[in-house]
């Protein structure tokens, strides 16, 4: 019977080896650097080598390789890249086209990816290098190279409150405005941070005038934030719907050509989209720059709407999906917040109470304290 | 002898069946329930016979989902005309279920792009002034049609919304628009 079992066992594991290993490749240009996405339909035991101006991938097993749609063109510093699969080794080679470093090499789950951030080498000066030796003993310079630098603390956490200027957001029966709103919960919610995790907070408007979405993303982008939190009121065509809820961006739900391409691509929004405050910045935008931080933003989202449902004892919505302009130009865990709803009577006279927007921002924090906490333990 | 071929039978047959749920997991997308059937019928008063199409419509009930109700829509000269009759229909809404759209939205007209397998739907300007706002609101909005289309017409796999025959980034603040949409059919239930 033993035996039996085994012999199955062996059958399925076989089977499983055997099954080729779907590798999607994506590389974005960041500006700063050039990040390298491998992504595999499953986990995958993988080797790196380097040189200067190559980054070798060895993974143990027949891989299927997808190149998809990545133009070069777009990728300043790389060359070209190749794979082959020999004697059941698959082989991934990146060339570039000056000599880089390695940034940072991590690991990602669901799905499992290994990510390169690589930038260009700065160029030492000439005398350096012509007349200061290696020192006997110190070992290869690839290897230090290859040491993945440490993932950053949070240290920057972008608060967006929602609307404002002509943009009035939902309006509620008794004309309060959700710009009002947004901007009280986010005023008080920075002041928590500031004050408890001593962090540095910025804000995409802390007075009442209209800020572009695209905007937005970009303060969160440019500022380098770690964060992303967009705090909304809700309105529903159903008066009855109330209660809180916490998004993330979804990519099903949109075109997933566009999707792939803009993944893939990560090509800079087009200047026609940029508005006059827009001018004032160096935009750093992408169209959906978000995709590499799903898993986190889900895991942002529902330490968030625990809060919520704990603090303001209001109907549990709970997280949600949806493609969000503002959060899929984000590179951060970002999530949209809609508090309660305008359209319903009960929520918006809660809505209205000083003591129910301190609940909200008290709320948003410890869902921000707890998501730190645990993402600054993973980098221990 | 004859057993230990039997477990190799087992074994590849539990082979396939893995495979073969794999396949299955990886392809199981929701899709439109029925072809759509014509049916031939006479106006009384005329005599004249039309053909209809029988579609099944679905409004928002309570809670976040929509359920059906029948319809019949009269078959156009041309049929590329059908679209904007269905979504005319939908602007039309229901006795006593709820249509997810402001007052006075009017379609402006429907293009099919076959190679895109998209229905663009471009609605009348007066549709941004007199929207209510808010995230939920604009979810209601966009998947009643894109549920309902997608649904009813196999040949549309993703709806585009227009305003006044322009892209438009967001209702109000928070979807995309510049993208097309695929349905979301958790929205839908069957009464």
């Amino acid at each position: 019977m033993r035996v039996r079992l085994l012999f199955v066992c062996v059958l399925f594991l076989s089977a499983a080896i055997l099954w080729p290993l779907t590798l999607d490749i994506r590389a974005f240009d960041h500006g700063t650097h050039t990040r390298i996405v491998l992504e595999g339909d499953r986990s995958f035991a993988f080797r790196i080598s380097s040189s200067e101006t190559k980054i070798e991938v060895k993974i143990p097993v027949v891989g299927d390789f997808r190149q998809g749609q990545i133009q070069l063109q777009n990728l300043p510093l790389v060359d070209r890249i190749s794979h082959e699969v020999v004697s059941g080794e698959s082989l991934l080679a990146i060339f570039f086209k000056a000599p880089i470093e390695i940034q940072r090499n991590f690991v990602m789950e669901n799905p499992y990816r290994v990510v390169f951030d690589v930038a260009r080498l700065a160029t030492p000066a000439p005398e350096n290098t012509a007349q200061t030796p290696s020192p006997p003993g110190s070992g290869p310079v690839q290897e230090q190279k290859n040491e993945p630098a440490p993932l950053k603390p949070i240290d920057t956490i972008c608060l967006d409150p929602g609307h404002g200027g002509e943009d009035l957001g939902a309006v509620g029966k008794t004309k309060i405005l959700e710009k009002n709103i947004t901007l009280a919960i986010s005023n008080r919610l920075k002041r928590l941070i500031e004050s408890r995790l001593g962090l540095r907070v910025i804000t995409t408007r802390d007075r009442d005038v209209e800020v572009s979405l695209n905007t937005r993303a970009s303060i969160a982008n440019n500022q380098q934030a770690q964060m992303f939190i967009s705090i909304h009121v809700n309105s529903s065509f159903r008066r009855q719907a109330r209660g809180s809820e916490t998004y993330f961006v979804s990519l099903k739900a949109t075109d997933p050509e566009a999707l792939e391409l803009a993944r893939k691509e990560n090509e800079a929004a087009p200047e026609t989209e940029a508005t006059a405050t827009d001018d004032d910045l160096k935009l750093i935008l992408w169209n959906l720059a978000q995709t590499e931080y799903i898993r986190e933003s889900s895991r942002l989202a529902e330490y968030i709407q625990n809060e919520l449902n704990e603090l303001l004892d209001t109907r549990n919505r709970g997280v949600k999906q949806a493609p969000f302009r503002v959060l899929m130009r984000t590179a951060m865990p970002a999530v949209l917040i809609e508090v309660a709803f305008l359209s319903n009577e009960s929520d918006q006279r809660r809505l209205r109470d000083d003591p129910f927007l301190d609940n909200a921002a008290q709320a948003i924090y410890n869902g921000v304290a707890k998501f730190i906490a645990y993402y600054n333990s993973l980098l221990q | 002898m004859k057993r230990k071929w039997m477990w190799t039978l087992v074994g590849v047959a539990a082979l396939f069946f893995v495979i073969a749920l794999v396949i299955f997991l990886k392809s199981n997308q929701p899709g439109p329930s029925d072809e759509l059937q014509i049916i031939q019928k006479m106006t009384a008063e005329t005599g004249e016979v039309n053909e209809l199409i029988r579609v099944k419509l679905f409004f928002y009930a309570d809670g976040w989902t929509m359920v059906p109700r029948w319809r019949e829509i009269v078959v156009p000269q041309n049929r590329e005309d059908i679209y904007k009759k269905f979504v005319d229909l939908l602007l039309s809404g229901d006795s006593d279920r709820l249509a997810p759209v402001p007052p006075d939205t009017k379609v402006r007209a429907t293009y099919f792009l076959r190679p895109q397998e998209t229905l663009v739907v471009d609605f009348s300007e007066s549709l941004l002034a007199s929207f209510p706002g808010g995230t939920a609101a604009e979810l209601e909005f966009i998947y009643f049609f894109v549920d309902n289309i997608c649904y009813n017409f196999n040949e549309v796999k993703k709806v585009k919304f227009l305003v006044g025959g322009n892209e438009v980034r967001t209702l109000a603040g928070h979807l995309d628009l510049e993208k097309s949409f695929f349905p979301d059919y958790s929205y839908l239930r069957d009464e």
